[in-house]
């Protein structure tokens, strides 16, 4: 009897298809594990595994491809060894890379049948979704946290993206809140974690990219005052090693800012004001107090134990980032510390840190354990719901193969025990969506001689009958509209426009607006006596529907999202603000001031920021 | 003084342990954790036996403590296209090792047997299971006494046991649990636990209203307009109570009164024209001003004889619970108060002061229930003392606690009926439905109770050699006097005998309509051509659906499936039925 003689029997004439079959799944983590288990046994031909993240002990309790001995080597890697020895026939190919690396272009997702997202962050399966969207693969999306997972089977033009609808966002508070007026125990963690410890030990001339400092007339004077605050904790980091440091920061932090917030009246008129702390009236009291209280990690420590903890850990950091400095040549970039959860060292004085303010400012303390969770951002994660999750994508994969879309779901799992699996029919596309409501073409490009105003003049205006008013735009910012020439007569590679990027032109006719048009860019060598630009067949561009008053997709509309959600454009985490071209009519008023991209994260509601960037999704997650 | 710095030594942080299992500990926390760890777990496993090494795979990871396979099967080529856990050198070689060997790379810290024994042993013997904590049985067994030897075992031991089917795009497990299985622990919602005790306010909480409201009228806007919620409620409710002869309002109307005495105390002629707290006072009337109730899981518990009366073998659980009724009782339907507070419009400093007076409250209320658990003890004699923690998690979470009625495992025989007592009424009209997952229910126990058939067939044709008994195996037309084995699609109606159940003694669930039939035996068709394979990846989906369950049995946490569930992976769909 073959070994494939279940698989024949129950799939049928699926079968001989899914053995040609080439796959991508993009993600070895939780569900990547368990869903190359299923696409091995389920004898899929030639499997693509691209994860560029590497093993750590908290995977253990459920990526199961790897052992004690893989830690630290590449997912993608230990995962291909381990399940090609439970099947030799089938070709693997593991890449230990960033799925957003320029060599994964369209042509490469064009060679595979179908793509799985095993992703735990939004912002690279955004990517994903727009790269499916470009080469016209189906994707399988999924994603889970704790007992809950969800599936959704993604087919370009007959079913919702994954950007069609809203997707939460992380928290986000006002950068007020987290420096001048917490009120509960997330804010000075998100203090100690953004603020003080990058202030201390990280890249201190680099303004937090979490922090919105954006002013308007009701916080300005604050703001000034902070970064005046910022400031004078900088030079405090001069003395770093000095019998004194731990006492300048306290003093610094616990007490002189403090008594500056409670010197502003208005502040407290509403709120409980906050109470300074002694150094050496806590320092007395904290003489008996071990660092060894480090370890117990459950329970919310004492004023005194915090304060221990604080000292020493303020010192093992210290000794850290000097040791590594006295061994830095002067040339190199200075080294800093980054907070990692796992990092006891950080872990230590970020929660000591923001339970010692949450005890100024009349705050519940928490425990270690707690603060790992909401600094690291921590989701639970287990085998069981990676099982399941897993197993639901390749049932949706095997409706996607043969082609029975109306018969594939969106299938989600839940807590309750009254239904364990529920699912959902899959909608339409959701036509004023900003990544697959939009007209997509490659754009051939001459880079020796293509300049912007080719691609404006012969291709835009004269072929596709552009009027006057419309914008090209790249992940960066706005490259051209009617207020801003002075790149017409720049070649595209100086305006940084490379092959496999992309560019939206975005229509701001008053009358009848096409939809947005989004050109993929691929570069030619083309004969002189042709255009230099040119598209390759001919795009009939639909209106934009009239009932459209905003975009519903992502950061746009909805008060607590900001720029970050938009990132559907490839950029670096950072950098993702509302310049994105893919933010749809927010940009229409934003757009003319921006010509490159600036630091600031743009505003649209006077309330944001703090984006936890490792795991910034609704559903994301495993790591 | 030393001027070097020395290196301090890396402080001890989480133990490996901890951190491996890190990711769970947010689900299950330390306790659930150690119920895992002291868990030894039995698979009986039959078939091609993958739905079994799945379940095993997802209890592995997490740390389970113990488990033993009983299979005595050798690797076939067969076995490698589905089983993940076994490789090409496996090929012939005793299955359960082969795969204990793969398994235990998962997670050294398990303990791993395996047993080359047939699970019909266990028939035999069942006082062997005593000690195992929890039972996996993978069917059909080899015949329905097979299945039903080991169900009463376990039941009479109170061992929960876990009876799983997997075939083709098909899946199916029931459990069976003791019949009284509380959970304390069952992670409601945590906006859901809030109980502001409004109707019956404390003295602390008065003298704090007493000072808030006292000149409400004189009061600055400013302060007017952060008066918490739940004062202005209380406030009112005095008010009220007085033009009521002394009574809360009681019915909707008189809610919907009260509400508008609620609103009409707000300041409008501010610049917002309203008042939040005013507002989010008036929002909360209809829920906030209900008397007094326990939940019907709760209700259960006070009910258990275990709950009356303690005795000193009694659980932990039912002394707390009989501690907490003791409470209720004198406290006139009242519950310990959990002590949370939700989110309001107030000032910091009198949102911290609230808090803190339902905190003292929640503390007392939980010190006067440890006495009563603690005078339990010794009236009893018993020893050593129920942990505060336990006590004051019940506490907490009374209002929620759980009480799941185990039933037994249904066993199909071919000699004899179900009996299905009061599930029939329920469980026919459910048939009846259209696209319902109950068919597929019955489609698994045609195929116990076909299995049952075959066996007894075999062992009264008592093959004259093993060639006739390979051909008997195979369902082949014997040559001679032996009349072939019955098909199993053929034979699947037995399991639904259309008798009326209004007469019969023991009335079974039926098929009522052609339409109900067609979908019935549409389903025995695909069973059918599943021909006991599996797929792999219905059995993965499946083990991690028992896993995840076994996982709440073990550690007494979360909303269980009580007590059947059914998965057609045609339909990506689930269903669960109390059966």
């Amino acid at each position: 009897m073959g070994r494939d003689r279940f698989a024949k029997q129950s799939l049928g004439y699926l079968y001989p298809r899914i053995k040609q079959s080439r796959i991508l799944m993009i993600g070895a983590g939780g569900i990547g594990c368990e869903l190359l288990k299923n696409l091995v046994l389920t004898g899929f031909g030639e499997i693509h595994i691209v994860d560029l993240d590497t093993i750590d002990l908290s995977n253990l309790n459920r990526q199961f491809l790897f052992r004690q001995e893989h830690i630290k080597k590449s997912k993608a890697l230990v995962a291909k060894e381990s399940a090609a020895k439970f099947n030799p026939h089938i070709k693997l190919e593991a890449h230990h890379a960033n799925i957003k690396d320029p060599q994964f272009n369209i042509q490469w997702f064009q060679s595979f049948a179908l793509v799985f997202n095993a992703l735990d962050n939004l912002d690279a399966r955004r990517h994903v979704n727009k790269m499916c969207l470009a080469a016209d693969v189906p994707l399988i999306e999924s994603g889970t946290t704790g007992f809950n997972g969800q599936v959704q089977p993604i087919i370009k033009g007959k079913t919702e993206c994954y950007d069609c609808s809203t997707k939460d966002v992380p928290k986000s508070f006002p950068v007020c809140t987290i420096r001048s007026t917490p009120s509960q125990p997330i804010h000075c963690i998100v203090w100690a974690k953004s603020y003080l410890f990058t202030e201390m030990f990280g890249t201190s001339d680099e303004e937090t990219p979490e922090f919105d400092h954006s002013e308007d007339n009701e916080n300005a004077k604050e703001i000034e005052n902070l970064r005046q605050e910022s400031q004078a904790l900088n030079n405090i980091r001069q003395s770093m090693g000095s019998d004194e440091f731990a006492r300048k920061v306290f003093d610094k932090v616990f007490k002189d800012d403090i008594n500056r917030l409670r010197s502003m009246e208005d502040m407290w008129k509403t709120r409980k004001q906050p109470n300074a702390l002694d150094f050496d009236g806590i320092s007395k009291g904290a003489s008996g107090t071990k660092p060894s209280i480090a370890q117990q990690d459950q329970k919310a420590w004492t004023v005194a134990e915090n304060f221990t903890v604080f000292s020493d850990s303020l010192r093992r950091l210290s000794t850290r980032l000097q040791t590594s400095q006295s061994q830095t040549g002067i040339d190199t970039v200075a080294p800093v510390l980054v907070f990692d959860k796992d990092d006891e060292d950080t872990l230590d004085f970020v929660a000591a840190s923001a339970n010692l303010r949450s005890i100024i400012f009349g705050i519940e303390s928490k425990s270690k354990f707690d603060i790992k969770q909401m600094a690291g951002n921590i989701i639970p994660a287990i085998a069981t719901t990676n099982a399941m999750t897993a197993s639901l994508c390749v049932m949706q994969a095997f409706k996607v193969m043969r082609g029975d879309i109306d018969k594939a779901r969106m299938v989600f799992l839940e807590r309750s025990a009254a239904r364990v699996i529920n699912s959902d029919t899959l909608k339409p596309p959701n036509p004023n969506c900003n990544v697959c409501g939009v007209m997509s073409s490659t754009l051939i490009v001459d880079p020796d001689r293509a300049t912007l105003n080719d691609l404006v003049e012969d291709v835009l205006k004269s072929q596709l009958g552009y009027g006057d008013e419309f914008s090209v735009n790249n992940e960066i910012g706005t490259l051209y509209d009617p207020d801003l020439d002075d790149n017409l007569s720049k070649k595209f590679i100086d305006l940084g426009v490379k092959a496999d990027s992309f560019l939206t032109v975005i229509d701001d006719d008053e009358e009848n607006p096409r939809v947005n048009l989004s050109l993929a860019i691929l570069e030619k060598t083309l004969p002189e006596d042709t255009k230099a630009v040119h598209l390759p067949k001919k795009l009939d561009i639909a209106r934009k529907p009239k009932d459209a008053p905003a975009p519903i997709t992502n950061g746009g509309t909805n008060g607590d999202t900001n720029g970050h959600v938009a990132a559907s454009f490839v950029g670096t985490k950072r950098k993702r603000s509302l310049e994105d071209p893919e933010n749809g009519q927010q940009q229409d008023n934003k757009r003319g001031k921006i010509q490159m991209p600036s630091k600031a994260v743009g505003v649209q509601d006077d309330d944001l920021v703090i984006a936890d960037d490792s795991n910034d999704g609704a559903i994301v997650i495993d790591d | 003084m030393a001027e070097t710095i020395i290196t301090p030594p890396i402080l001890q942080g989480p133990t490996a342990k901890e951190k491996k299992y890190d990711r769970q500990l947010r689900l299950w926390a330390a306790n659930g954790q150690a119920a895992l760890e002291n868990a030894k777990v039995l698979l009986l496993n039959s078939g091609s036996g993958v739905v079994g090494v799945e379940i095993l795979k997802n209890l592995i990871l997490p740390g389970v403590g113990s488990f033993t396979i009983v299979d005595e099967t050798n690797v076939s080529e067969l076995d490698l296209g589905v089983n993940f856990f076994l490789e090409e050198s496996s090929l012939g070689k005793w299955r359960a090792e082969e795969t204990c060997k793969f398994l235990q790379e998962l997670n050294p810290e398990v303990k791993i047997n395996a047993l080359k024994e047939s699970i019909d042993v266990f028939a035999d013997n069942p006082s062997r299971l005593e000690q195992y904590s929890l039972i996996l049985l993978v069917g059909p067994t080899t015949n329905a006494r097979v299945l039903e030897k080991i169900c009463e075992y376990a039941d009479k031991s109170s061992i929960p046991l876990f009876y799983i089917h997997c075939q083709g795009f098909f899946s199916h497990f029931s459990v069976q649990l003791p019949a009284q299985f509380p959970i304390v622990d069952t992670h409601p919602d945590p906006a859901s636990t809030q109980d502001l005790r409004l109707l019956n306010p404390w003295p602390e909480l008065l003298e704090f209203l007493e000072t808030k409201t006292r000149n409400l009228d004189s009061l600055s806007d400013h302060d007017h307009g952060h008066i918490p919620y739940l004062l202005i409620l209380l406030h009112f409710l005095n008010i009220w109570k007085a033009s009521h002869d002394a009574q809360a309002p009681a019915n909707y109307f008189e809610k919907k009164e009260f509400k508008a005495l609620v609103e009409s105390g707000a300041r409008t002629n501010n610049s917002e024209g309203g008042e939040e707290n005013f507002d989010e006072a008036a929002a909360a009337v209809l829920k906030s001003l209900n008397p007094p109730s326990i939940s019907s899981g709760l209700r259960q518990v006070f009910e258990a004889d275990d709950c009356q009366n303690i005795k000193s073998t009694s659980a932990n659980f039912w002394i707390i619970a009989n501690a907490i009724r003791n409470f209720h009782t004198s406290h006139n339907g009242i519950l310990p108060l959990p002590g949370a507070l939700p989110d309001m419009k107030a000032q910091s400093s009198d949102y911290i002061q609230l808090q803190n007076i339902y905190k003292a409250k929640a503390r007392s209320d939980l010190a006067e229930v440890t006495r009563t658990v603690r005078s339990s003890e010794q009236e009893v004699g018993r020893n050593p003392p129920i942990e505060q923690a336990e006590i004051e998690a019940f506490c907490k979470g009374a209002q929620f606690v759980k009480m799941i009625h185990g039933r037994p495992i249904r066993v199909a025989k071919c000699t004899a009926e179900i009996d299905w007592n009061d599930r029939a009424k329920v469980l026919s009209p459910e048939l009846q439905t259209p696209d319902s997952l109950l068919p597929l229910y019955f489609a698994f126990l045609a195929l116990d109770r076909y299995q049952d058939d075959i066996d007894r067939i075999q062992k009264v044709r008592k093959p004259a050699d093993d060639e006739q008994l390979n051909d008997i195996m195979a369902g082949r037309v014997v040559s001679g006097a032996v009349p072939p084995l019955p098909m199993f699609a053929e034979s699947a109606h037995f399991s639904t005998p259309t008798i009326d159940p209004e007469h019969d003694p023991k009335p079974w669930p039926r098929f009522d309509t052609p339409e109900a039939r067609t979908t019935f035996d549409n389903v025995v068709k695909e069973l059918d051509r599943a021909d006991r394979g599996e797929l792999h990846n219905i059995a993965a989906l499946t083990g991690g659906m028992v896993a995840q369950e076994v996982i709440k049995v073990i550690t007494k946490q979360y909303v269980l499936v009580d007590n059947t569930c059914v998965f057609d992976g045609i339909a990506s769909k689930t269903a669960v039925f109390n059966i």
